[in-house]
């Protein structure tokens, strides 16, 4: 066992120095590309917190990103703040918010839950389009960074790597502590873990919290790295939908799974968009009808498993159909 | 003024209302949150669009072809696709649903281009007008009409026949509905087919009233939830009542604050019902 654990975390660190050397060696390109693949890493993650541990399948988080999008280009434009402070106050905006809205919110369930979370990413984009200071669809400028461009992309790329091992290393440690144990308790039974004692409303809360914490982080990278910022594209439904997507396509409720959900759907996207031109989005809705039709519990699930194949395949399809 | 609104209001909330029922029969039945259900929606507004261009087909008439078309659809998908997941969480078929979005969405977009569209009839400046008080066009009229008949032939069909009856006992207890010989996949299907053709029905309709394009589908799929979940699951009477309250609503709110205004008071009504009555207007505490 001891064995076993020491041989994780050292491939845990190959993996990292191995990230760490990417853009040593590569263009501008696919430095921006996996700056990309990091970002969707850390929201899929992040989801993966509320929805993938503690069962609660939130389909409103983009509402985090999108407010860590917008707190960094208000504090930056209108309040001429320093970035770092930005991203700090736009990852803490974010858990606030959470938590103000998880309070009422998390006392619902199931599917009436998930349309709650989508109901307030909505009214927030339908919100922010109509403030003042939001210069509602126009959208904000933020301040240009006076950097040379490839420093830019490896500020970015690191930005996002750290806050991708953050979300990872908060992840692992609540997992191993009494929270973690509290939430994998309330997915599997809510009613009796309230009834031997947990606080629920208070684990679920600090999930959600987290969740939207490190997604407000990507928020705030996201806008600085674009320069601009508008509701309709940082709020947008898309964005939780691919968070899900990959969270369940890697497998929900692992720590790695949504990492790897991340890595595989970004190239997958990516090597559609290259060869269909036009189509690539209809055959990523393919990619997701496969996906779960055939390997409901994650791709991680597979190689914990060792099983590829289509025995394991239809093995699923039998558990799963009427 | 106000009068006018409100009829305003009521007509397009019987069209939110059609679009419901269809979205609630499939999530009563089968517990399955239908986001592609806008998708069938923008399917079937695009059938009669296509009747009324390509075949001179009046539009109220192609409301027949797009529920068989749409029907047949959504029987296919269930048998094929949904079927073979809808025993694993309730989450994975939103996913698979949310795949098949995608999917119908961007093949239009693809088939079709992102062009807004518009069914033009001859009739369609016709209206009915009470003095200055109140003018109300005959074609909204119409589909009103239209909306009050197709949910009462689907409330005939689920509570006076045998596949209502399989339909319902399906939706209470699968395996003793098994028991008892109910053959539950082609139930799931049949079902899933009429919550769909429900939805082509809707789309028809709206393609009368409104323009149309290939990514109309995301909003009206929200505003589908929004109606079940003000009226709540569990009574055909719930999406008319959510439907009408989300048509005066937003009608009296866009007069108010401005139509740009529009979504925020739906959404905000929807998280407001979910918070202080998570089983809607009707329905009772848990």
């Amino acid at each position: 066992m001891r064995n076993h654990l020491l041989r994780n975390y050292l491939l845990c660190g190959v993996a990292l120095l191995a990230l760490t050397l990417v853009p040593l060696f590569c263009n501008n390109f696919i430095i921006r590309f996996a700056t990309d693949i990091l970002m969707f890493a850390i929201m899929a993650s992040a989801w993966n917190l509320i929805g993938g541990y503690t069962g609660y399948a939130s389909f409103g988080n983009v509402v985090f990103f999108g407010i860590g999008a917008y707190v960094t280009a208000v504090l930056m434009e209108k309040a001429g703040l320093n970035f770092f402070i930005a991203f700090l106050s736009a990852g803490m905006g974010a858990a606030l918010f959470a938590i103000l809205i998880g309070l009422p919110v998390l006392r619902l369930r199931g599917h009436y839950f998930a349309i709650a979370t989508l109901g307030v990413a909505e009214a927030m984009k339908a919100l922010v389009q109509n403030l003042e200071i939001t210069e509602g669809n126009s959208g904000i400028y933020l301040p240009m960074m006076d950097l040379a461009v490839r420093k830019q992309y490896y500020f970015f790329f690191y930005m996002m790597l750290g806050t991708l091992v953050l979300t990872l290393i908060v992840t692992y440690i609540l997992l191993n502590a009494k929270l973690g144990y509290s939430l994998i308790a309330i997915r599997e039974d809510e009613d009796a873990a309230n009834s031997v004692g947990i606080n629920t409303t208070y684990a679920k809360t600090m999930a959600f919290a987290l969740s939207g914490l490190f997604t407000g982080f990507c928020g705030s990278i996201y806008a600085y790295q674009q320069a601009f910022i508008k509701p309709g594209p940082a709020f947008t439904v898309h964005t939780t939908v691919k968070m899900i997507v990959m969270a369940v396509f890697g497998g929900m409720g692992k720590l790695f799974g949504p990492l790897l959900g991340a890595f595989s759907i970004e190239i997958i996207s990516e090597f559609l968009s290259n060869y269909f031109l036009l189509a690539h989005t209809l055959f990523f809705g393919v990619v997701v009808i496969l996906a779960i039709v055939f390997t409901p519990k994650g791709i991680i699930d597979m190689i914990i498993q060792k099983r590829f194949g289509l025995a394991y395949f239809l093995e699923n399809i039998r558990e799963h159909r009427v | 003024m106000l009068l006018q609104i409100i009829v305003n209001g009521i007509l397009k909330g019987g069209l939110y209302a059609l679009m419901a029922i269809g979205m609630a029969l499939i999530w009563g039945v089968m517990d399955i949150i239908n986001i592609a259900h806008g998708s069938f929606i923008m399917l079937g507004a695009f059938t009669t669009y296509w009747c009324f261009s390509l075949l001179g087909i009046d539009p109220f008439l192609s409301l027949i072809a797009s529920m068989l078309v749409l029907f047949l659809l959504g029987y296919l998908v269930q048998k094929y696709l949904i079927n073979f997941v809808i025993r694993a969480s309730a989450f994975i078929t939103l996913i698979l649903a949310f795949g098949i979005e995608i999917f119908i969405n961007n093949l239009a977009l693809v088939a079709w281009t992102a062009d807004v569209r518009k069914v033009k009839v001859s009739y369609g400046a016709a209206n009915f007008s009470f003095g200055s008080y109140l003018t109300i066009p005959t074609v909204r009229l119409l589909a009103f009409l239209l909306v009050i008949i197709i949910s009462i032939v689907l409330f005939v069909i689920l509570n006076r026949t045998n596949l209502g009856r399989s339909i319902r006992a399906t939706s209470q207890d699968l395996e003793a509905a098994r028991l008892v010989g109910v053959d539950v996949a082609r139930t799931y299907a049949v079902t899933f087919g009429i919550g769909v053709a429900a939805a082509g029905a809707a789309g028809t309709l709206w393609s009368i009233l409104f323009p149309i394009s290939p990514m109309m589908g995301g909003i009206l799929t929200l505003k589908s939830f929004v109606v079940v979940i003000i009226g709540g699951l569990g009574s055909m009477m719930g999406p008319l009542i959510g439907g009408l309250t989300l048509g005066v609503t937003e009608a009296l709110g866009t007069n108010w604050f401005g139509s740009t205004y529009e979504n925020l008071i739906s959404f905000t009504i929807l998280v407001l019902v979910l918070i202080i009555r998570p089983r809607g207007i009707l329905g009772g505490t848990d």
